[in-house]
């Protein structure tokens, strides 16, 4: 029973590294270029208008309602991160 | 096919440097006019993996400058007279160059090269975005451990979001310990492809020689065309479009009396 005990198997270290690896990559957000959104609209003028498009690009693109659509913008290095929650009934 | 690449990581320490110095040294023994250009501004290192580092008379930061043009900064290899280098500068900042400068230091070269690598900076920040500014491919370098792979995840994504296409990025694993791997104690080359989902050129195995070859301001790749020097080959060769199996890029393991009577041993028994 001893030597059995002795013998019982570790778990490899790289099955624990590829089970941490898809746990830290999953919840990453991946970034999305704003011009793929706004194509050429986005000028000096249209800034204001950002948050309307991108609203109406999602309300189009996921089949949802505007209010289900929330749209924030952070600066982060020096970049404008323009954050979108979508909630879906 | 494309001829400007950059190299990069996300993470420092992983061998982008080093990985530059022999791709270059590579292409110019295939006979090719290849430029390296050292975006590494503050910190860099190319210069001194080339053996070059007593050669710099102007830098990358005296061309963004308008001090001189772009070919009276380039030094010439010892011993590859198609092999040149555009040094960065030890006491100047990432933040003296512009993405738009590298551009324009970039469009100056193309003619006269066959292949331009960009040596990138660790990090996401000015000395990244000057780096890939005017490559048409990147090539990110990972390590086997997660710190490294997951920060070539953000870049990754970062170059895509900055405009590159997926099919446009290609990865090179280093470092490699075949034995770790048959051991189950160190990622395999599946698991780190899956996650980061873009297509492999390279794997470069962990030996000795890549540390001595340093040490020597000799890259490895001079070396004879054997061990990681056939490695390199084949990564220039694919960068080229030439098929060649991966496989290939881990060199025969070599092995000891021992190694080999307890192999013979086990076998015998199994």
């Amino acid at each position: 029973m001893f030597f059995g005990f002795m013998r019982r198997k570790k778990k490899k270290s790289a099955r624990e590294a590829k089970e941490r690896l898809n746990t830290m990559l999953s919840t990453r957000k991946r970034t999305v270029p704003v011009e793929e959104i706004l194509g050429e609209r986005i000028t000096k003028e249209s800034v204001g208008d950002v948050e309307h498009l991108i609203k109406r690009w999602a309300v189009e693109r996921f089949k949802v309602g505007e209010k289900n659509v929330k749209v924030e913008f952070e600066e982060h290095n020096g970049y404008v991160v323009i954050i979108t929650n979508i909630t879906f009934d | 096919m494309e001829k400007v690449f950059v190299i990069t990581s996300g993470k420092g320490g992983v061998g982008k440097t080093t990985i530059t110095a022999n791709l270059g040294c590579t292409l110019a023994k295939m006979g090719d006019r290849v430029c390296l250009i050292d975006a590494d501004i503050g910190l860099k290192n190319l210069d001194v993996v080339l053996g070059l580092e007593n050669r710099i008379i102007h830098t990358v930061v005296d061309v963004a400058t308008g001090r001189v043009k772009p070919e009276e900064a380039l030094v010439k290899h010892k011993t590859l007279k198609n092999l040149y280098l555009l040094p960065a500068s030890q006491i100047a900042t990432k933040e003296m160059v512009s993405p738009e400068d590298m551009k324009q230091i970039v469009h100056e070269l193309y003619p006269n090269f066959d292949y331009i690598i960009i040596d990138s900076p660790a990090g996401i920040e000015r000395g990244f975005r000057n780096a890939v500014a005017a490559a048409e491919m990147a090539i990110v370098v990972t390590t086997p451990d997660l710190p490294s792979i997951s920060d070539a995840d953000r870049v990754i994504g970062l170059l895509e979001s900055s405009g590159f296409d997926t099919g446009k990025i290609r990865l090179i694993v280093n470092r490699i310990k075949p034995k770790m791997v048959k051991r189950g104690e160190m990622l395999t080359k599946e698991d780190i492809v899956e996650v980061l989902a873009i297509q492999l050129l390279g794997l470069i195995p962990d030996t000795d020689e890549m540390v001595i070859a340093t040490n020597r301001g000799v890259p490895v790749s001079l070396n004879g065309n054997e061990g990681v020097a056939q490695t390199f080959e084949n990564i220039a060769k694919r960068l080229k479009g030439q098929p060649v199996n991966i496989e290939e890029d881990i060199p025969a393991e070599k092995l000891s009396f021992v190694e080999a009577f307890l192999r013979l041993f086990r076998r015998t028994r199994g």
